[in-house]
């Protein structure tokens, strides 16, 4: 069985091809704006011409992310702790939680014995948003994403900004610019507030598991974010090489309906 | 009957809502004689001085400003506007923030002055915006303001401490209508309390009987039948006679319909509570929810406006008890009605409000009697009381196994903060990992 998945973020669109429960493609692209659909086609083509197979080859196609329902070439749509689930017991068998950091979302999902999702929480509306926020200060900061995320550990009593809203975040760190705060100090401080926030959303989970969490989204390409989100949660984190295409993935995986012998699908009445 | 798609149970209107319409419509008749106007009191209670006082009734801000927002948002936003112009924030309620606008504007949506209050009787509440009804109206018009002042104690239960609160309440109750009688020369007609006492002894069995119905699946009743219900609260005004029929046939019905499986939802399949009054726009999200078959069966804040019920030690739901009511013939003095009253503020220990922060795990015996799945928790950025404790409920909640979603929504009566679009996107989140998929058009 052959089945894409497509994970419709706010910046990114990632495409994953499934074939007998192996990645055989994959294609990124930028999400398109307004434009949604046709940045993902294209996505999407390049997954295909990765895999050698052309779009009639695939079974289903399912969407996930924020922007899944503007995809009209999708079969249907899963939402985003059901693949965030999904992708963390196929990429980590012994996951117990997932969790996905991108452009706009902090999604965290405990697996479930009966069904994927045990527990699931995410962000509130105000800490929407902390991937591109640190894009966006990388940007003001004039420094690459590589640099901030070569960045050595914040010392916990160094320059702080807001963690609790990123424009009041952005006119802390620019006021600390203007106290001559070196950039590569106020970028530790962003990096650190955003991993305060990201992780009171794992704290809403009743009982974070801490045998095995993994880490998804962009933001796992941010060493030093994930470096602080960790200090901050106490966790050590998995952090699988597909972890930017772990969304997708977990589409592909609903599509192919993968998993059903683990996971609960069906609520009986 | 015909079967819809994802139907499971048969469902039917309820009958006993035009009666309803036609016993509110009797009473909104009733008071419009009435000339002095009393803010923010004791109301939606037999004891409500309104039925014994012949020329006062109430303007209570949250029916008044939810009605308002209900009807006609762009007045009501208007009417916000001109709250917060004169330093009303948006951490007041938007219940309160739209009722004060109006006050300030002077006119109403219809363009109807506004009945400017006579007299003020605050109750203390544990929600800060409550507390602050009744400031801004002495403030603004200059008129009398008394305070129907309450205790609060969270510790562990002393008779004897208990005893000086309600007399405490009580006292603070008597001076109120003493001193009405006294400065406004109206006289308060003792008996039309009694007699609205004993009506309410008599219905109080049947409202009892409904909500432990409610806890049958399917339930009789939605949350979207609850809110219609609540408005009922009036109706406790109205001729008694008829209030006590009217409340057997609810009951009646409601029984009639539990024996015979007939559903208010017919998706039901999951079943999920909220604690306090839900966002702006409920009815869309409840009717969204629906899709999936996931039905609100109510919160303490519309069930608990006839019963409180709890689990008793030997595994049985019945209501919550409270020290007897002495029968009617037993009311000598105005202090022994007060004193009997069935008002929250003066006898009952455990108002809906305040059960969370006396009895931790409140709602799990609520999640637990209505035999809930899930549960759905707003937090908003105003009106303190109603998202106090959310998230603490939640985890104890999700401990005992029940799934649930808490977000950010607007608060009532005021969409300013409600992002619709992600709140729908959520809901789809909590129902897919609740194995849940939403039925085909």
């Amino acid at each position: 069985m052959i089945t894409a998945g497509i994970d419709m973020g706010m910046e990114t669109v990632k495409v994953v091809i499934l074939k007998d429960e192996k990645i055989v493609g994959r294609g990124k692209n930028l999400s398109g704006g307004a434009k949604r659909a046709s940045a993902a086609e294209a996505a999407l083509n390049d997954a295909l011409r990765e895999a050698g197979l052309a779009k009639a080859d695939l079974s289903k196609i399912v969407a996930t992310g924020k922007g899944k329902y503007d995809i009209p070439f999708a079969d249907s749509c899963s939402t985003e702790p059901i693949t965030a689930a999904k992708a963390a017991k196929f990429l980590c068998p012994e996951a117990s939680t997932a969790v996905d950091v991108g452009a706009d979302e902090t999604v965290v999902a405990t697996l479930g014995e009966d069904k994927p999702v045990k527990e699931m929480a995410i962000n509130e509306k105000c800490a929407a948003g902390i991937g591109s926020f640190l894009k966006r200060m990388a940007r003001r900061l004039e420094m690459t994403q590589e640099e901030i995320s070569a960045l050595p550990p914040k010392a916990r009593t160094g320059p702080a900004v807001n963690d609790g809203c990123v424009v009041f975040a952005e006119l802390d760190a620019l006021s600390l610019l203007n106290r001559g705060v070196s950039p590569a100090e106020v970028a530790s401080a962003v990096v650190d507030a955003a991993a305060i926030r990201a992780c009171m959303t794992i704290n809403d989970i009743t009982n974070p598991a801490r045998d095995c969490v993994v880490l998804f989204g962009g933001l796992t390409k941010n060493a030093a974010f994930v470096n602080a989100l960790q200090s901050y949660a106490e966790l050590d984190f998995v952090v699988p090489a597909e972890a930017e295409y772990a969304g997708a993935l977990g589409a592909a995986l609903v599509a192919a309906d993968w998993g059903s012998e683990i996971f609960y699908t069906k609520k009986e009445n | 009957m015909a079967m819809k798609n994802g139907q499971i149970w048969e469902t039917r209107p309820l009958e006993f809502w035009d009666k309803a319409k036609e016993l509110r419509a009797k009473w909104e008749k009733s008071i419009e004689s009435k000339e002095m106007v009393v803010g923010q009191g004791n109301t939606g209670n037999p004891g409500d001085w309104a039925r014994a006082f012949p020329a006062l009734t109430i303007i209570e801000d949250n029916p008044r400003g939810s009605t308002i927002a209900a009807k006609d948002m762009e007045f009501a936003r208007v009417a916000r506007l001109a709250s917060e112009v004169r330093g009303w924030g948006r951490e007041i309620c938007g219940y309160h923030g739209v009722l004060w606008g109006t006050q300030f504007l002077g006119y109403q949506a219809d363009g109807s002055p506004f009945p400017h209050r006579k007299l003020v009787v605050p109750i203390p509440c544990v929600c800060d915006s409550h507390t602050k009804r009744g400031i801004q109206c002495r403030d603004f018009g200059a008129v009398p303001q008394w305070q129907n002042d309450f205790t609060m104690y969270l510790g562990a239960y002393d008779a004897e401490r208990e005893v000086e609160m309600e007399n405490h309440k009580v006292y603070c109750q008597l001076r109120v209508l003493n001193d009405i009688e006294r400065i406004f020369g109206q006289k308060f007609d003792d008996d039309k309390i009694v007699e609205l006492l004993t009506t309410y002894s008599n219905v109080k069995e049947y409202r009892k009987e409904i909500f432990l119905l409610q806890t049958s699946v399917p339930a009789p009743l939605c949350a979207k039948d609850l809110y219609s219900f609540y408005t009922l609260g009036g109706l406790l005004k109205i001729d008694p006679a008829e209030l006590e029929d009217f409340w057997k046939s609810v009951r009646d019905e409601i029984r009639w319909r539990v024996d015979n499986k007939i559903a208010a939802v017919g998706t039901e399949r999951f079943r999920f509570m909220e604690a306090h009054p839900p966002q702006y726009s409920f009815l869309k999200y409840y009717r969204y929810l629906e899709q999936y078959g996931a039905v609100c069966i109510g919160s303490q804040y519309t069930n608990f406006t006839a019963a409180q019920l709890e689990r008793k030690p030997d595994g049985r739901v019945d209501e919550r008890e409270y020290p007897p009511r002495r029968d009617a013939d037993e009311y000598k003095t105005r202090e022994d009605l007060v004193r009997n009253s069935p008002d929250s503020d003066v006898r009952l220990p455990h108002h809906f409000k305040q059960d969370e922060y006396e009895r931790p795990y409140a709602l799990n015996e609520f999640a637990d009697i209505y035999n809930c799945d899930g549960a759905l928790f707003g937090t908003w950025r105003s009106g303190i009381g109603c998202t106090f404790t959310r998230k603490e409920q939640a985890m104890r909640l999700r401990k005992e196994g029940y799934s649930v979603m808490t977000y950010e929504g607007s608060q009532p009566g005021d969409p300013t903060d409600l992002d619709e679009k992600r709140f729908l996107e959520q809901l789809d989140c909590w129902m897919e990992t609740n194995g849940l998929v939403k039925y085909p058009d």
